[in-house]
């Protein structure tokens, strides 16, 4: 696949940016997916060990891909232990 | 809330909105550039006695066509993500209103202190007073403190409804057995209306939502009385 797309690439430059962002999207939503199913605790990998992720949520930790406003390493815990 | 022949969203009244307003103009003037500048180039070719009938090679415009749409389409959704999370955030309201939605009226709780709860009807247009807006006045508005962040609690006792403040950027659905969350922050003082954006029968057009947000001490007098 990839030496098709460098003889394309030598014969048609103008492919080359097509190439490019197509690359830089795919890798993006790669490495978007990948962290989520295995670090986000809505996802359940491991039934034996660790079965209820979501239960286990600490007030300091960012679960979320980005954070406009809300700085969350900031926040204080408000509930008790449990 | 919404005038005869308007074109535009309604004013913006809370934070979020006027982020999406924002947005709003940003994504349309591009889309307007491009729009012109394709009909200008449709106008241009069909005005012409030009032709060419050979195979063209043309690799820098190609070049180019490639990378600028990317690049508008980048400048168009790191705004709109940035939108996304922060209609997301946590951000510690002071005050929980529930909201039931019925065939074909709204209930609403407000339960953190006492039990205040009441209907809220329509009004019919032969029982409006001279100014009041037809298909949008309610019996018992829900009275809000402004420039505080307030957590509405939207469910159904029946079947789906919508639970809709244009004015605030708020949508959210009523689903029966479901209990969905949305944050409200209302910036200043007034009446913001919204209807029913859920089809649910033969009056889902004449459930509306009338907020009334006024400042603190109002909505403490209001409160009491309403017990």
């Amino acid at each position: 696949m990839l030496r098709q797309i460098f003889s394309q690439a030598k014969k048609h430059p103008s492919l080359i940016p097509l190439f490019i962002f197509i690359g830089a999207g795919g890798t993006g939503a790669a490495l978007y997916v990948l962290p989520l199913a295995l670090f986000n605790p809505d996802v359940n990998c491991d039934r034996k060990n660790n079965p209820e992720r979501w239960n286990k949520l600490g007030p300091n930790d960012q679960y979320k891909f980005y954070s406009v406003n809300v700085n969350y390493s900031k926040l204080k815990k408000e509930g008790p232990d449990f | 809330m919404a005038y005869p022949f308007q074109l535009g969203f309604q004013d913006a009244t809370s934070p979020i909105m006027e982020e999406l307003l924002h947005f709003h103009d940003h994504t349309l003037m591009i889309v307007f550039l491009i729009s012109s500048l394709v009909l200008y180039i449709i106008s241009l070719m069909l005005t012409t006695k030009l032709t060419h009938t050979s195979t063209m090679d043309a690799q820098e415009v190609e070049t180019i066509w490639t990378i600028l749409p990317a690049i508008i389409l980048i400048l168009i959704a790191l705004p709109s993500l940035r939108i996304l999370y922060m209609m997301d955030e946590i951000n510690s309201p002071s005050l929980t209103v529930k909201t039931m939605g019925h065939q074909w009226y709204w209930s609403y709780e407000y339960t953190d202190y006492e039990d205040l709860s009441f209907d809220s009807y329509m009004i019919p247009t032969q029982e409006l007073k001279p100014g009041e807006l037809r298909l949008l006045e309610v019996d018992n508005r829900v009275v809000l403190p402004m420039e505080v962040t307030v957590r509405m609690l939207i469910s159904s006792e029946d079947v789906l409804h919508s639970w809709a403040v244009p004015s605030l950027g708020l949508k959210t659905d009523a689903i029966p057995g479901r209990l969905n969350q949305t944050t409200l922050m209302g910036t200043r003082p007034g009446l913001y209306y919204g209807q029913c954006s859920e089809i649910c029968g033969s009056n889902h057009s004449f459930m509306p939502i009338v907020l009334e947000l006024v400042p603190l001490p109002y909505f403490e007098k209001w409160s009491v009385s309403m017990l």
